[in-house]
């Protein structure tokens, strides 16, 4: 009876602490929504919390006018759409080569690809390769140089290498060339690792903006994480909103939080999507961090 | 049959390499030639010269290194906030998963680990805002500080806050997604290992030590050793938004050094040598690790 009090005792302790977590990861972009949709005067007094005051949309009014933060949207998912494609492509590719006993050397190229999990490029180097490439301020250097790494192969070839055998013969019995069997064969059944990487390096695309700190310096080109770190971090709002004066009816901390709400949308639609992959990501993903 | 499928092989394995060629030679490209590009760490580079043609200077930039106070300063950094991440970051996902294991209805479950992966899918900038918005001296924290009858602080302009603020945001980015793995390994432990316990007459807490830590202990172990391997590499994207001139002092790691000196300042050679020890250092790291890991503990990671 006694283990059954302190039973019940731990389960309602325990759920308290992790709705209270749970609230603490959300919170936090309720509390930005509320700012943003309140009347400045509230805003500027620090009166709002959870909830707006003097319910107002002028912040999101200002925000969709900006030329500037759409076209840095439509450069962020190119960048993602383009840069996912080609890791699938040349991740699939590499992977299924090397996943074949008929390569001649494929250990080599396997062991030539783990060494690079040891040592990593340096980022000085590497900065000189891109350069040295004529990428810099292009869109090319942010997809093509995180386009692979060994991490993404070895969880690809790992997959392939598990495909039954016997349609690989019955495959060349047909008279399927390599390439056939890969685009034909292998590629339709391999859809939930290629969903498992994309989902992976779509994220990181969409996320990461060193690469695009260093390589990028047209205006134009900015992806939308470098326009809201101008904007949020740096606190060079005007730069990117022009004259001020035209957006008096909010109040920069204002147009901050809904500048991050605009930035942070896209991932709570596409988020629900995604859920059906992630325990199998991030199983296979273990290993990367 | 075989005699035929034999004598194609050769053809194959063309083929298989044509498939393999864009591949292999993004590895050559962005993996292998800025490795050899570490040898302008013995040189005084000049993007102009080029690498052939720049000067060797033997190890005129490793000597510096060690002579220089301000990297002494960033390595200690850089050693420091790695040890607070690790000792902090790195039990907390374990510790959710154990409790979150104990959690009896599926739907409150289900919707805990919803709302606890979802800041692993937003941007550092985001993050960084949302904090940085948080911790401003006239931010919600503060109007708590304020109210519990505090004086306000300067979270993010105070280099004593520095440390704190980037384990806190990272604990509350990565705390949720650290814990997959380990939610992972628990729900492949056998069950009938608990029913055996339970019969036994072992309590949910007696389960836990017994069973369930032991049963992940590899995991635990492995995720241990890579991130004690990487213990000089931190969150570049991470750092660069909480970074401001009022906290480098404490601030300033490796890598944002390396890329405000080398790359912002253009000192190729000598921050190639930062990169290049440092990599030295999380070779050696691994491979000891490893090594008395596997004589302890009898698994290691290859």
């Amino acid at each position: 009876m006694v283990t059954n009090k302190s039973e019940r005792t731990f389960q309602w302790i325990n759920s308290l602490f992790f709705a209270l977590l749970s609230l603490s990861m959300i919170a936090p972009l309720i509390h930005l929504l509320a700012v943003s949709l309140s009347a400045p005067k509230y805003a500027n007094a620090k009166l709002v919390v959870l909830w707006p005051k003097g319910f107002n949309l002028d912040v999101y009014e200002t925000i969709f006018g900006l030329g500037a933060l759409w076209r840095a949207m439509g450069v962020s998912i190119w960048i993602t759409v383009i840069g996912t494609l080609l890791t699938l492509a040349l991740c699939s590719s590499l992977s299924y080569a090397v996943s074949r006993r008929q390569m001649r050397g494929r250990i080599a190229v396997l062991q030539g690809i783990l060494i690079t999990f040891i040592f990593s490029a340096p980022l000085v180097p590497t900065y000189l390769v891109i350069r040295g490439l004529g990428m810099e301020n292009t869109l090319w250097a942010l997809i093509v140089p995180s386009a692979l790494n060994a991490f993404y192969v070895l969880i690809m070839k790992t997959f392939f290498a598990g495909i039954s055998g016997e349609l690989f013969d019955s495959g060349k019995i047909d008279g399927c060339s390599e390439p056939r069997i890969y685009a034909s064969i292998v590629m339709p059944l391999s859809k939930p690792v290629l969903a498992t990487i994309a989902l992976f390096h779509a994220v990181t695309q969409w996320n990461s903006y060193f690469q695009a700190l260093l390589f990028i310096r047209s205006r134009e080109l900015y992806p939308l994480q470098i326009i809201l770190r101008n904007m949020v971090i740096e606190d060079e709002a005007s730069a990117v909103v022009g004259n001020m004066e035209t957006v008096q009816a909010a109040t920069p901390e204002m147009m901050k939080a809904g500048v991050i709400l605009f930035a942070t949308v896209p991932i709570l639609i596409v988020y629900p999507f995604l859920q059906r992959f992630f325990v199998k990501g991030a199983m296979l993903g273990s290993l990367k961090e | 049959m075989r005699n035929r499928l034999r004598s194609l092989s050769g053809k194959d394995s063309l083929m298989l390499w044509l498939i393999a060629l864009p591949g292999v030679l993004y590895f050559l490209v962005f993996k292998y030639v800025p490795l050899l590009g570490n040898v302008i760490a013995f040189q005084d580079y000049s993007i102009f010269i080029g690498i052939w043609d720049s000067p060797w200077a033997g190890w005129k930039h490793f000597v510096f290194m060690f002579e220089y106070e301000e990297f002494m300063n960033i390595l200690r950094n850089t050693l420091v906030l790695s040890f607070y991440t690790l000792f902090f970051g790195f039990p907390a996902p374990l510790l959710l998963a154990l409790l979150l294991n104990e959690l009896r209805q599926m739907l409150f479950k289900r919707t805990v680990q919803t709302l606890l992966y979802l800041p692993h899918f937003l941007s550092w900038i985001i993050v960084g805002g949302i904090f940085i918005n948080l911790l401003a001296v006239d931010g919600l924290a503060n109007r708590a500080v304020e109210a519990l009858g505090g004086q306000p602080v300067e979270f993010v302009s105070d280099s004593r806050f520095f440390r704190s603020v980037v384990v806190l945001t990272s604990m509350w980015k990565e705390v949720g997604w650290g814990m997959i793995i380990y939610l992972a390994a628990i729900a492949g432990i056998n069950p009938n290992l608990y029913e055996a316990a339970v019969m036994d007459g072992a309590g949910r807490w007696r389960q836990m030590v017994s069973i369930t830590i032991p049963s992940i202990a590899p995991a635990i172990v492995t995720l241990l050793l890579l991130r004690i391997g990487n213990m000089l590499d931190t969150n570049v994207e991470q750092i660069l938004v909480f970074l401001n001139p009022l906290v480098r002092d404490i601030g300033e790691v490796i890598d944002t050094y390396v890329y405000r000196v080398g790359l912002l300042n253009a000192q190729y050679s000598f921050t190639t040598a930062i990169g290049l020890f440092k990599s030295v250092i999380g070779l050696v790291l691994i491979v000891g690790l490893n090594h008395l890991s596997k004589r302890t503990t009898g698994q290691g990671l290859y």
